[in-house]
């Protein structure tokens, strides 16, 4: 009963949050640029929740993340909360393969996570906008936003664990993981 | 522990002065010098202005002896006054700022008169890289449709893409999909210009015919063909022609008339003049 009613306040606490970064997201970083380009902070987030909470939890999330910043300010609704939700399934598989405790790792899954979510929904915009495909400025683009990306990580690293282990302990039953012996 | 906690903690910061570093940099154009300048000045000139003040009163020191009770009350005074002044400086700057919006309506109205129109403040923008989209204050309960002209002081914004009750979203024309059918004011040629990634403070103008005589500083404005954007809107200002091998695929780049980055009021066209 405890447990349960932990995970609803935990729930709670990650959709306050998410609009917390919404209004983070569109009034800071729209003007807190690098050479006018933005981080995207829901990658990171997403990716959060997908690595401490578990799959379910992580595309549930992205994909209603994905899908409220689509009806909001989006072109083309459902493409965001379908990369998002990729991003939560990613964060799991990650999980089970790499140990979340480095730095390191932790920035390599944001890089990745970032490249994913923008290619996709970059090609699908260009499929379904019947835009011109402009691949060496959308890599630097791309670029510039993966290393703005892994500043805020390094920046908000302690934040990370100390969150990520309190969503661990609400939502993930604790096992031996025999492969680190 | 104690060492890498605080190793952590240090890092973090290097980290945020870097990212403040690099924001600033690559947002400003040229006056970086300036810039460094004024950093520089912080350090030295409060010291400085104090070795100015102590000279002046040595140098002066008949009335730095003065009557100090005087001198005390005479503080107050002025520091009253000076709050009361503060007060009154501050109701101006409101009362400007509101002078300044109200001037950006009239203005817009008088420029764009012929069109029926209705004034909005851009509230949200894009949150992502590789589009650029607006939302406005206004929606289908103040009369927007789909496919609705946005224009600013300066010349043509975009157009309602989708409404709400209260809000509607726009894409601008710095957007990577869109694509407006123009005119090249001098020569009434009719060309196609383009959002890109690459800048979004610039168009990129296609199909130009190859008999078209295309010069730096020619005005862009919307043809009125393809049923969205009326005729005569200014877009922009060619700021470079690029020709290739093969002069069909010859473009120019379109400098915008409005400014993207700092665009906080609209006017939604609501009839044409053809209506």
């Amino acid at each position: 009963m405890v447990k349960k009613l932990r995970k609803v306040i935990s729930i709670i606490v990650l959709i306050i949050t998410f609009f917390l970064l919404y209004f983070v997201q569109s009034n800071f970083f729209t003007w807190f640029t690098i050479g006018g380009i933005q981080p995207n902070l829901f990658i990171i987030y997403v990716l959060m929740i997908g690595l401490f909470a578990g799959k379910k939890l992580g595309i549930i999330l992205g994909i209603i993340f994905g899908f409220y910043i689509d009806v909001i300010i989006g072109r083309q609704i459902g493409i965001s909360g379908i990369m998002l939700g990729i991003v939560g399934v990613i964060g799991e598989l990650l999980d089970k393969n790499f140990s979340k405790e480095s730095r390191v790792t932790i920035m390599l899954m944001i890089a990745s996570c970032t490249a994913i979510y923008e290619i996709g929904c970059y090609l699908f915009n260009v499929i379904t906008l019947e835009m011109n495909l402009e691949i060496i400025a959308f890599i630097k683009i791309l670029l510039v936003e993966i290393i703005y990306n892994l500043i805020i990580t390094i920046i908000i690293y302690p934040l990370i664990q100390k969150a990520g282990h309190a969503l661990e302990d609400t939502f993930k039953t604790k096992k031996i993981l025999t492969r680190y012996f | 522990m104690y060492k890498n906690k605080k190793k952590g903690i240090i890092g973090i910061i290097i980290t945020i002065i870097i990212l403040v570093l690099l924001v600033i940099f690559t947002n400003t154009n040229g006056n970086q010098m300036s810039y460094i300048e004024n950093i520089c000045n912080v350090f030295v000139m409060p010291v400085q202005n104090g070795f100015a003040y102590l000279k002046n009163k040595i140098t002066g020191n008949d009335s730095f002896f003065a009557d100090l009770d005087t001198l005390k009350q005479e503080n107050e005074e002025l520091k009253q006054k000076n709050s009361e002044l503060e007060q009154s400086l501050r109701e101006l700057e409101i009362i400007k700022a509101e002078n300044e919006t109200l001037k950006e309506y009239v203005n817009l109205k008088d420029k764009y008169k012929d069109y029926s129109t209705i004034p909005a403040d851009v509230i949200n923008r894009d949150i992502s890289n590789y589009s650029s989209t607006i939302v406005i204050n206004v929606g289908s309960n103040d009369g927007i449709k789909e496919n609705m002209t946005v224009i600013a002081d300066s010349g043509l914004v975009g157009h309602v893409i989708s409404v709400s009750s209260n809000t509607a979203q726009v894409q601008t024309i710095v957007d990577t999909a869109s694509a407006v059918t123009s005119t090249i004011s001098t020569t009434d040629d009719t060309i196609i210009v383009q959002g890109t990634l690459d800048d979004k403070a610039t168009l990129r103008a296609t199909f130009i015919p190859t008999d078209a005589v295309v010069l730096q500083g020619d005005s862009v404005e919307t043809s009125g063909i393809g049923g969205i954007y009326p005729k005569g809107i200014h877009i922009g200002t060619i700021k470079e022609v690029v020709n290739t091998s093969n002069i069909t695929d010859r473009y120019a780049i379109v400098e915008t008339a409005v400014n993207f980055t700092k665009l906080n009021t609209v006017l939604v066209i609501t009839n044409s003049v053809s209506e």
